[in-house]
């Protein structure tokens, strides 16, 4: 099987495509696929060349944390939660393609630096303060909610987002509902910060819940965020 | 004091963190990623606690009882004490700020049962306890950052204390964007960077936990505690990628274990230990695994599908997703894997270490668990640990003395940045995978002197070339300069396993089976210029 890997060496270098023969099994994810690819003594490529090991991000390799987004054959989608069998199959002369995600700084090779989440968040004060719950609020919307990993990968897919610095995306909103349901007095506020950087921009095509890998409905947390502002 | 230096930021990092800012004082939060890829976010079963709601009979007293017993009589009782006590206020401050725990129908959060417990107290959120926690916190360190009290830093790496006379001003931090060691001064700083999985390889639990940070202040001085203990959990299904936890609750639900012997499938857990055996300690269970020399199968497949629909889909899933298993009609194979350390940076009462003003907390620090933790108590532990180190280094005063360690700085960073001119074709990886079958062959679930003696002599070796070898360009630099701490932590957890010649809690020793109560103590173990020292704490100097 062949793979084919955009790489770059450092933040500043320019991005090149690599090709490696994989020959590992078949019964793993792309990120069990990148391991093997890793750990030999020497890393060649399919010129049979020796090259860097390949750099990816990893920490729970099962889904849970969102270390490992990537763009695997063109779709966003975590490297441990994403399996060759259902990539290449029935045609195992397929070509599995990886690139870093490309709404982030690349830091080297699919490793990127998804910092802005967590600035975007921090600067438009999306925390609670003081807990007053909503007396109508699911309990079961909070916790979908709170299983976002901060992956990106909405990002990734979002016609609309580009680099982060007006347009938020949906990892924002479901954190801006959050503090909607958790603290009634502020949610007036949240509501307005939430439209000025999610609300007014989404064209809703909607493809962030696709790929979102917690199947996140976040389509819930805009529907109750745009009920008028009270 | 002024301002704190935290360093990880999981549920210990995170709580610490957050509760200094609510005293006012000033934190810098630093790791390499954020908190939502922190192993904290793994914890699926839930926190340990008694309430004012909790089942007749139960009681902060038997829960104390609970987890000295669990922990084979090592815990210190005032720690433990402290513990339990406190679990209440820890619920009901994670429910104030938002953590999402499964509630009844009058919004009350559940508790189930959990192993080793003589009562239901562990409050759960869903499949995702840790997750729920990590999130609510993250939420409430953003308030604090919002007010200036919290600075998050990421993608920096622990690399060393910077520490004079026994007492410690701040970190030097390797800063992975700009490729340079960076110094952070401080008052006081708190460790926070989890257990240590890499020394074993691939376990349940997260690659970001390797050791190294334990490793490096032990070789720089500070004294390491109990690294024998380490839990092994016995249900796991081995991937290609890792090892995947399946909860105890199969066995709960009625899940049996058993192997093929011609034919034949032989319930040995049952024949040895009765009907209930299946569900005896994990520890026990781990050991019988083992023993069998087979290959392990837990079978639930007699049980109706709507159940196990209904209460176990996620092994369901697990199974069909990463092994093509259909539960419904086939066993699983299962095998033990390393789980929770129980041991880690030696820290007394207020969770300082051996080092003044160096603090550790959650699964780094070895405290309340003593020789085996009960589940649901590290989550209580990780954020309870967290606050007292809080409290403890908020309300001590500031030294006005402050070292200048400019020279010493300079000469790690050019140390640093020559290694970077160095190629070896020796990959770190390689090393590290070595390491890890030594570990898993000779401080496994059965150990013998003779094996453990084994495991030194190839760490030692490995030690020596990894002070040879210097950069393998192709890996990370943090990959490259932890190798060491990694293998100091290795070489002193075997020397604890060696040291310790009884078998207590998740320690066995095939040539010494029985518990001997001269040897009910905790272990301290010391560096010395490449002398590993061991010694029981019969003064219970680190915990009482
Ligand atoms: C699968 C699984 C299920 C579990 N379930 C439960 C449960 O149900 N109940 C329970 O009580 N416990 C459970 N545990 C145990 C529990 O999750 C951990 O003990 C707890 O989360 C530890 O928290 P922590 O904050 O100490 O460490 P972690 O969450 O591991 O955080 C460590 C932090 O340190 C950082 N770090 C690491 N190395 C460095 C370095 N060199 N420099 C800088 N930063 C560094 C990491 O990036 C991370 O931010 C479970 C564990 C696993 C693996
Ligand atoms: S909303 Fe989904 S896709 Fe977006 S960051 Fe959260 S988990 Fe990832
Ligand atoms: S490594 Fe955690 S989601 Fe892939």
């Amino acid at each position: 099987m062949r793979v084919r890997i955009l790489r770059q060496e450092s933040p500043t270098a320019e991005p090149y495509w690599e090709s490696f023969c994989y020959d590992g099994p078949t019964e793993t994810s792309v990120a069990g696929m990148l391991d093997h690819l890793n750990f030999h003594d020497d890393i060649l490529n399919d010129a049979g060349q020796k090259t860097r090991r390949i750099a990816w991000e990893c920490s729970c390799m099962q889904g849970t944390c969102g270390a490992c987004a990537m763009v695997i054959n063109g779709m966003p989608a975590l490297a441990c939660d994403t399996f060759l069998r259902d990539l290449v199959a029935g045609r195992p002369e397929e070509e599995i393609v990886l690139r870093p995600l490309s709404k982030f700084p690349v830091i080297r090779d699919l490793v990127v630096d998804r910092a802005s989440i967590q600035d975007n968040l921090k600067r438009s004060d999306v925390f609670i303060g003081s807990y007053q719950p909503m007396d109508d609020e699911s309990f079961s919307h909070q916790y979908e909610a709170a299983k976002c990993l901060k992956c990106g990968l909405c990002l990734e897919v979002c016609p609309n987002y580009t680099n982060g610095n007006a347009f938020f995306g949906a990892v924002f909103a479901n954190d801006c509902y959050l503090v909607h349901a958790r603290n009634r007095e502020k949610s007036r506020e949240i509501k307005q910060t939430y439209a000025r950087h999610f609300g007014s921009a989404c064209s809703k095509s909607l493809s962030c819940m696709d790929v979102c890998p917690m199947r996140i409905p976040t389509i819930a947390s805009m529907a109750r965020l745009n009920r008028r502002v009270r | 004091m002024r301002e704190a230096l935290v360093i990880g930021s999981g549920i210990a990092g995170l709580s610490c963190a957050v509760r200094c800012a609510e005293q006012n004082m000033h934190v810098t939060l630093v790791s390499p990623h954020p908190s939502e890829r922190a192993q904290s976010v793994m914890a699926a079963g839930g926190i340990n606690a008694v309430t004012a709601r909790c089942d007749e009979g139960d009681s902060v007293a038997c829960h104390i009882e609970d987890t000295l017993k669990g922990g084979s009589w090592l815990g210190g009782k005032t720690a433990v004490t402290g513990l339990c006590t406190h679990a209440e206020d820890i619920i009901t401050y994670l429910e104030s700020i938002g953590t999402v725990f499964t509630i009844d129908r009058q919004g009350r959060p559940l508790r189930r049962a959990f192993g080793g417990q003589s009562h239901k107290r562990t409050y759960f959120c869903g499949s995702s306890t840790g997750k729920q926690i990590v999130s609510a916190l993250v939420m409430e360190a953003r308030r604090h950052e919002a007010a200036g009290t919290i600075v998050r830093r990421l993608h920096l790496h622990f690399h060393s204390a910077l520490i004079e006379d026994g007492v410690c001003y701040g970190a030097l931090l390797f800063d992975e964007l700009r490729r340079v060691l960076v110094p952070i001064n401080a008052s006081a700083v708190v460790m926070a960077t989890g257990g240590q999985n890499a020394l074993f390889g691939k376990t349940t639990g997260s690659v970001l936990c390797d050791g190294y940070a334990a490793g490096r202040l032990f070789m720089q001085g500070a004294l390491l505690k109990n690294l024998e203990f380490v839990q092994f959990h016995p249900t796991t299904l081995e991937t290609d990628q890792k090892r995947m936890l399946v909860t105890e609750a199969v066995r709960g639900e009625g899940g049996r274990l058993f192997y093929e012997d011609g034919g034949r499938r032989v319930y040995f857990m049952e024949e040895k230990y009765g009907p209930g055996g299946n569900l005896m300690t994990r520890d026990v269970i781990s050991r019988e695994i083992y023993t069998t020399g087979r290959e392990v199968l837990l079978d639930i497949s007699f049980l109706n599908e709507r159940l196990i629909d209904q209460r176990l889909q996620e092994v369901r899933d697990l199974c069909l997703k990463y092994r093509g298993i259909d539960v419904l009609t086939q066993p699983i194979p299962v095998a033990p894997s390393v789980h929770f350390f129980m041991g880690g940076l030696a820290v007394h009462l207020n969770h300082e270490t051996s080092i003044e003003r160096l603090y550790a907390v959650g699964e780094c620090a070895s405290m309340y668990h003593g020789a085996n933790r009960l589940g649901g108590n590290s989550l209580l532990a990780a954020i309870y640990s967290g606050w007292v180190a809080a409290d403890d280094l908020c309300q001590r005063a500031d030294t006005r003395r402050r070292p200048v360690f400019a020279q010493a700085i300079a000469r790690e960073q050019n140390r640093f940045a020559a290694t970077f001119d160095s190629q070896s074709s020796f990959p770190v990886t390689y090393m590290r995978d070595m390491l890890a079958d030594v570990m898993n062959e000779h401080m496994g679930i059965i150990r013998t002197e003779e094996g453990l003696a084994e495991g030194v002599e190839s760490v030692e070796y490995y030690q020596s070339i990894a002070d040879r070898i210097h950069y393998d360009p192709s890996v990370s630099a943090y990959a490259n300069y932890s190798l060491t701490g990694i293998l100091a932590t290795a070489h002193a957890s075997l020397s604890c396993a060696l040291a310790r010649k009884e078998s207590r809690g998740a320690h066995y020793r095939s040539d010494a089976p029985q518990s001997r109560d001269d040897y009910a103590y905790s272990t301290l173990v010391s560096y010395d210029d490449g002398t590993y020292h061991t010694w029981l704490d019969r003064e219970q100097a680190y915990e009482s």
